[in-house]
Parts: C-alpha cells; sequence; structure tokens
C-alpha cells in the first residue's frame, strides 16, 4: 500500500471517534430534575452530512480539476505558450480598464436586490483588501480586524448623532485619520515584540471595543447630572439594540439615480482609488520593505529598514481601509450594532485573504468575491428551483434543503478553508510558487 | 469594604484564576517548547465542557445518577476527549507548517479553532446548554466558613485540583526524564533530536497535556457557571493568553501568578463596576503589561532573537 495514505488510514476512523458523540447523539436535558441524559439521534448527523452535500460535491471538482490539471499539465502548457506570457496574465492594463467600465455600468442593468449583494460585496473586498496589507504584504496576523470596521461604523453612527450636519463624505477621511491613529498606538506596544502578539492584541481590541459598545448604553444607567452623564449621552450607542441612523445621513440618490444605485457607485469609485492606491505602495520601496519584512525580518533590519516603523505603517493602514469601509457600511445600511465587530466578521475577512492569495491585492478581491458571493447565490437557487417545474421534480429535497442551510455553515467551512489552503496551496488561489515556497520552507 | 467582602472577592478571584491558570498553562506549555501560540487551545477547553456532559448523560443512561461517580469518570472522559482533539489539533494545523512562515501554522490554527466553534454550533446547540444542576449542586451548595465568608465546596475542589495539578507538572518537568525531554525540546529542536529525544513525540505529548489541563478548567468551569456555549473557549482562551503574557509566556510558574492576578482584578471589576466590563479590563490588562513589562512579571526576554 501507499504509504503516502498511512496517516488517512488511522486520521479518518480517528476523527470518527471523537466526533461521535457530537454528531450522533443528542442531549437531553431535564428541567424538573435537572439531570441530563443522552439519546441517540442518527438523523442529527445524517441532516449535517447532507447539508454539507452541496460543498462535498464542489471540493470533489476541485480536487477533480487539480488531478486533470496534474496529468495533462495544461497550466504549465498554458505558461509556456508565447501568446499567453505578451499578453502578460490577463492584468493588463486595457484589461483593468475594460472591468472598471464593466463594474460601473453595473448600476444599469442590474437589478435591485443583486446591487445590493454586489455592493456588500464591495465593503468586504475593502476589507479584504485592508487586511491584506499586514497579513498578506508585511506577514502578520490580525484577529481582530473587524474591530476597526466596527470603529468607522460607530465613528460615523455617534457623529451623526451628535452634529446631523455632518455628512458621509467627511466622516470617511476623518474615520481614516483616527483609525490610522488607533491602529497605531495598538500596534505601538506590540509590534515592537513579536508579531503573533498583534493577533491576541486585535482581538482583544475587537472584543473590549463590542463590550463598550454594548454596554455604553444611556437608557440604562441612572440619570444624574455629573459631567460622566454628559459624556455617555453623546456616546449613547443603545447597547445591543443598535443605533438606526437617519435617513438624511445615509447615501442619499442623486441624478435620477436611485440610493441603492448611489451607494453601489460610490462602494465601487472607493474601492477602485483603494486598489490603485495599494498597488502603487506595494510597487514602492515601502511595498519592497514590507515584502523584505515578510520573507525576513532579521536580513531586512540588517540592510537598513526600519522594520517597527514599517510594520506600525503597515498596520495603520490596515486600520484606515477598515475603519473607511465602516463608514461606508453605516452610511450604506443605516444600521450599526455591536455584532459589526463579532469575532465572526474578521475571521471571515481573514479566510478572503487567505483564501485568495496572501500578499495579492487581486487575490483579495477574488477571495472576497468568492467567499461573500458564493454563498449568498446558493442561497437564491433553491428558489429558482421552484418556479421551474422540471427542475423542482428532479431535484431531490434533500438538496434544495442543504442549499437553504449553506449558509449557517459558512464559518466552519471558511475554518476549514483556512486550514485546507495552508496545507495544500498556502500561496492561496492567485498566489506565485515564490510565495509558495516562502509559505513553506523559512 | 468589610472583611466579609474583602474575603469572598479574593476567594472569588482565587478560584476563577485557578481555573484561568489551567487554561493557560497549556498556552505557555506549546509556546515554550514551539514558540507558538495555539490559537485552537480555548476550542479544546470549550471541547472539554461539551464532552463532560455527553459522558454525564451516557453514564445516567447506563447506571443512574450517582454524584460523584459519574462526575470523576465523565472527567476523565473529558480529558481524554480534549486530549484527543489537542492531539489532531497538533496533527493537522502545526506538525507538517512546523518549518513553515509562522504565519502558516497560526492561520491553520484559527481555521481550526473557527471549524470546532461551528461544529459544536451546528451538531449541539446553537444556544447556551445548561450543566446538569443535579451534579453541581452538592459541590455549590455546600459552604465551609472561614471567618464572616462562605467558601461553598466547588471553590475549594477548584483550588485543591489546581494546587495538585500544579504540584504534579512542577515535579514532571523538573523532576522526571520526560521533563528533561520537554525542556531539551524547548531549547533546541534539532540538538534534541540529535541525542535521541523522539521530538514529534513530545511535541504531542505537551499538546496532549495542555488539552487535558484545559478540560479539567472546562469542566470546573461549567460548574461554576452552569452554562455551556459554543463561543465559550474563545473568551476563556483571550483570558488566559492574557493571563499567560502577564506572568511570563513560556514560564510556567508565572502562566499561574499572571492567571491568579487576572482573577483577582476580575473580581474587583465585578464589585466595582459590574460583571460586562470584565473583557474590557483584561483588554486593559493585557495593554499595560505590553507597554509596561512585556516579557511578563517572571519572563524573560520575549523580544525577537537575532
Amino acid at each position: 500500500m501507499n504509504p503516502r495514505w498511512r496517516p488517512y488510514l488511522l486520521g479518518i476512523p480517528g476523527l470518527a471517534i471523537i466526533t461521535f458523540p457530537f454528531l450522533w447523539l443528542q442531549l437531553r436535558p431535564n428541567f424538573d430534575t435537572n439531570t441530563v441524559r443522552v439519546a441517540w439521534a442518527p438523523g442529527h448527523g445524517l441532516q449535517f452530512f447532507s447539508d454539507l452535500f452541496p460543498v462535498f460535491v464542489i471540493a470533489f471538482l476541485i480536487w477533480l480539476g487539480v488531478q486533470t490539471n496534474r496529468c495533462l499539465g495544461l497550466s504549465e502548457a498554458a505558461t509556456r505558450n508565447p501568446a499567453w506570457q505578451k499578453a502578460g496574465g490577463i492584468w493588463n492594463v486595457s484589461w483593468a480598464w475594460m472591468a472598471m467600465a464593466l463594474v460601473l455600468s453595473g448600476p444599469f442593468f442590474m437589478n435591485g436586490s443583486s446591487l445590493d449583494l454586489m455592493t456588500n460585496a464591495g465593503i468586504y473586498m475593502l476589507l479584504a483588501l485592508g487586511l491584506n496589507i499586514t497579513v498578506g504584504m508585511t506577514g502578520l496576523l490580525v484577529l481582530g480586524y473587524a474591530g476597526f470596521y466596527a470603529f468607522g461604523a460607530y465613528f460615523f453612527a455617534l457623529s451623526q448623532q451628535n452634529f446631523s450636519w455632518f455628512p458621509w463624505w467627511m466622516a470617511a477621511p476623518l474615520a481614516f485619520v483616527l483609525g490610522g491613529g488607533i491602529g497605531y498606538l495598538l500596534g505601538l506596544p506590540c509590534l515592537r515584540l513579536r508579531g503573533d502578539y498583534l493577533a491576541i492584541v486585535t482581538l482583544g481590541f475587537a472584543e473590549a471595543f463590542r463590550v463598550l459598545m454594548r454596554n455604553l448604553d444611556a437608557s440604562e444607567s441612572a440619570p444624574s447630572d455629573s459631567w460622566f452623564q454628559h459624556l455617555l449621552l453623546c456616546l449613547d450607542t443603545n447597547g445591543d439594540k443598535g443605533i438606526i441612523l437617519k435617513d438624511s445621513a445615509m447615501f442619499r440618490g442623486f441624478a435620477g439615480l436611485n440610493s441603492g444605485q448611489m451607494s453601489y457607485l460610490i462602494t465601487a469609485l472607493i474601492l477602485f482609488l483603494a486598489v490603485f492606491l495599494v498597488q502603487r505602495l506595494y510597487h514602492s520601496p515601502v511595498g519592497r520593505a514590507w515584502v523584505a519584512i515578510r520573507e525576513n525580518e532579521i536580513a531586512a533590519a540588517s540592510v537598513g529598514i526600519p522594520v517597527v516603523q514599517m510594520k506600525l505603517l503597515a498596520f495603520s493602514l490596515s486600520a484606515a481601509v477598515a475603519a473607511v469601509a465602516g463608514v461606508i457600511y453605516g452610511a450604506k445600511n443605516g444600521f450599526i450594532n455591536p455584532d459589526t465587530c463579532a469575532f465572526q466578521q474578521s475571521i471571515m475577512v481573514l479566510a478572503m485573504v487567505i483564501l485568495g492569495g496572501l500578499g495579492n491585492s487581486y487575490g483579495a478581491l477574488l477571495g472576497a468575491a468568492l467567499l461573500y458571493l458564493v454563498p449568498e447565490y446558493l442561497k437564491l437557487i433553491p428558489t429558482m428551483i421552484q418556479g421551474n417545474s422540471f427542475l423542482s421534480a428532479a431535484v431531490p429535497p434533500f438538496l434544495r434543503d442543504a442549499l437553504q442551510h449553506l449558509a449557517d455553515y459558512r464559518l466552519l467551512l471558511f475554518g476549514a478553508v483556512m486550514v485546507l489552503m495552508m496545507l495544500y496551496r498556502p500561496q492561496g488561489l492567485l498566489g506565485s510558487s515564490r510565495r509558495k515556497t516562502e509559505m513553506l520552507h523559512t | 469594604m468589610t472583611t466579609q467582602t474583602l474575603i469572598e472577592i479574593t476567594i472569588n478571584g482565587i478560584s476563577r484564576g485557578a481555573v484561568y491558570a489551567l487554561v493557560a498553562l497549556g498556552y505557555t506549555m506549546v509556546y515554550g517548547v514551539l514558540g507558538m501560540i495555539n490559537f485552537a487551545h480555548g476550542e479544546i477547553f470549550m471541547i472539554g465542557m461539551f464532552a463532560c456532559v455527553y459522558a454525564l448523560g451516557i453514564f445516567a443512561n447506563a447506571w443512574g445518577d450517582q454524584v460523584l461517580l459519574n462526575l470523576g469518570l465523565a472527567i476523565a472522559v473529558a480529558m481524554i476527549f480534549s486530549a484527543a482533539y489537542g492531539y489532531a489539533n497538533e496533527r493537522i494545523a502545526y506538525r507538517r507548517l512546523r518549518k513553515a512562515h509562522v504565519l502558516a501554522p497560526l492561520t491553520s490554527a484559527i481555521g481550526i479553532s473557527t471549524f470546532l466553534q461551528y461544529f459544536i454550533f451546528l451538531t449541539v446547540s446553537r444556544d447556551t446548554v445548561n450543566f446538569p444542576r443535579y451534579y453541581s449542586d452538592y459541590l455549590t451548595s455546600h459552604h465551609v466558613h472561614i471567618g464572616p465568608a462562605e467558601i461553598t465546596y466547588l471553590q475549594l475542589a477548584i483550588l485543591g485540583l489546581t494546587l495538585v495539578i500544579m504540584a504534579g507538572l512542577f515535579y514532571l518537568i523538573n523532576c522526571t526524564r520526560l521533563g528533561i525531554a520537554l525542556r531539551a525540546t524547548a531549547q533546541d529542536q534539532l540538538m534534541a533530536s540529535l541525542v535521541g529525544i523522539p521530538v514529534n513525540r513530545i511535541i504531542a505529548f505537551t499538546f496532549i497535556l495542555g488539552s487535558a489541563l484545559a478540560a479539567i478548567a472546562g469542566v470546573m468551569v461549567s460548574m461554576y457557571d452552569n452554562v455551556l456555549v459554543f463561543d465559550a473557549g474563545y473568551r476563556v482562551g483571550l483570558k488566559a493568553f492574557t493571563a499567560a503574557i502577564l506572568g511570563g509566556i513560556g514560564n510556567v510558574p508565572g502562566a499561574v501568578l499572571g492567571a491568579l492576578i487576572l482573577g483577582l482584578t476580575e473580581a474587583l471589576t465585578t464589585l466595582q463596576f459590574g460583571s460586562q466590563w470584565n473583557d474590557v479590563t483584561t483588554f486593559v490588562v493585557l495593554m499595560l503589561v505590553l507597554l509596561l513589562r512585556p516579557r511578563g512579571l517572571l519572563g524573560e526576554r520575549v523580544a525577537d532573537k537575532v
């Protein structure tokens, strides 16, 4: 037998044993006696696997594609083709202009709900782009990225509450500066130390910020006339219920376009600006310094790169981009609650960056688009099937349920994506082989 | 503040801290051996909580509700399960990526952590699960009096168990062949393997030991708070990590000291401002430590070695 398979031969039964109680048994608490019983519930585990069925199919197709590619050598043949090399891949300048034109013409051929999805995808793309500066380019892990995102959103909402004239286009640059400042302050103590401290500190920041926003609820504290009370009234986040913004604060329709179309266009323009700036930065001496730090910090320091300052710059820029994304989110949705900075959001953005390709801006955009849009569109398939009599007869009901439930399984899959990408394709979907060697052998 | 509240706050803080210490030990041991944070450790703790309740249910099915017997066996089962998950975590997320860029194992560990959280979320419960109070009532309703204050049996049990475990761990690390191998691996993996120490097994053992301790902490916390929830590991993990840094990461007595200080700080916060501010205090402590004494109370220099 091939020794490659041996770990799987022992590992898969092992995993089956340790996941057995959680999958195939069910807790039956008895609230009268405060005891608990366990019941055999095979339906439970079957439900879990049948809900994941579409994922298994997609994974199998990907595996098949990889195997065919490996046997036939398709990708190598394509890169050896002179015509392909001359075109410089697909990201040639004229292609970029065409893609931009296509994206900007979106409002004229998409309906409202698609536009809404696309705007959300654009916000995630902006976040992935920002996180990519720290995680991908500089090689520092950030786990509480949504904290900065929520900071931007709450900054906008709270300033709206106090100064109702304050428009989003003034809030966005201010959020950029303030978000960057917060990133700087957070990074300062921990970037002097080991890189992985940053991960924990940002995680703690996101959690502390969430708790702070939940607890700054003026309606629950006793009224008094102290300065503290006045401060609290200015910072009233309405706790768990969240803040609802006034219509005047949100993106408004303009020149025949409705507000949905406007928010799509504004998001797209800011995204283009961000992509352009990040790409320029990446190819500048600063970007080179980041890559050098990522590849070997000691070597980078010894050729005179100010390592700590460069790391701080990367991290504050990331934080600033997230704060701007937060302002856009607030102005688009008009509703903000403490869950904006939940751990799940941070993980989602991190998974997007990792899937797309660490250190590759287009990869981050691709990852964000895939991880946000694919589950959203898969969710729409069952309603489509119901409208079609032939399909509704052909598609078994468990598959329809599975597609509907897939959104719940999103974070489970993101976790799996992160592990699998690190093990099998650490450079991400759009990564280079250079990145791969770098990730696997240091 | 009266003497009674003072004693009660101290006892509450120390028993909280003792639980954090058990989790922090897992972080600090893995860090000492691998030089990396085990991000999935909090989820191993959470698996311990749930495995214990499942085991209680299975034993109750088999021979009825015998409090002490079932509880003891359930703790053992929880330890075995957590250890198995810890081992799986090491095999999947760490072993193959040990020579890779530090980002790779950290990311895969975060992946494992998210996966486990949502695995429990989807298969066990999306909401909180109550710990069967029938088993913990015996421990929480009986008191010992110290002066004017009362200490529950559970708090005594937590303190006693933690003390015994600390002593055992101290003996293991300092006085046994295994402990020597562990310290050798922590110093230099290549050299350790050259003198015949099975480095892979030692690292796996570190993960297993840390996970088993986390399971004990998980059972204690679920008895103390009476609720289990799928993201409990992430909160406690954050606190235990702060404790490990406070004491000096990689340093075993430091982790215990840091955890006790953090537990006391939390008890004081709860008294002064209310328990909803605990997470903020933890974060403030973490930032202050990193600013003022980044190597921790008992640790050596942690800035990157050149």
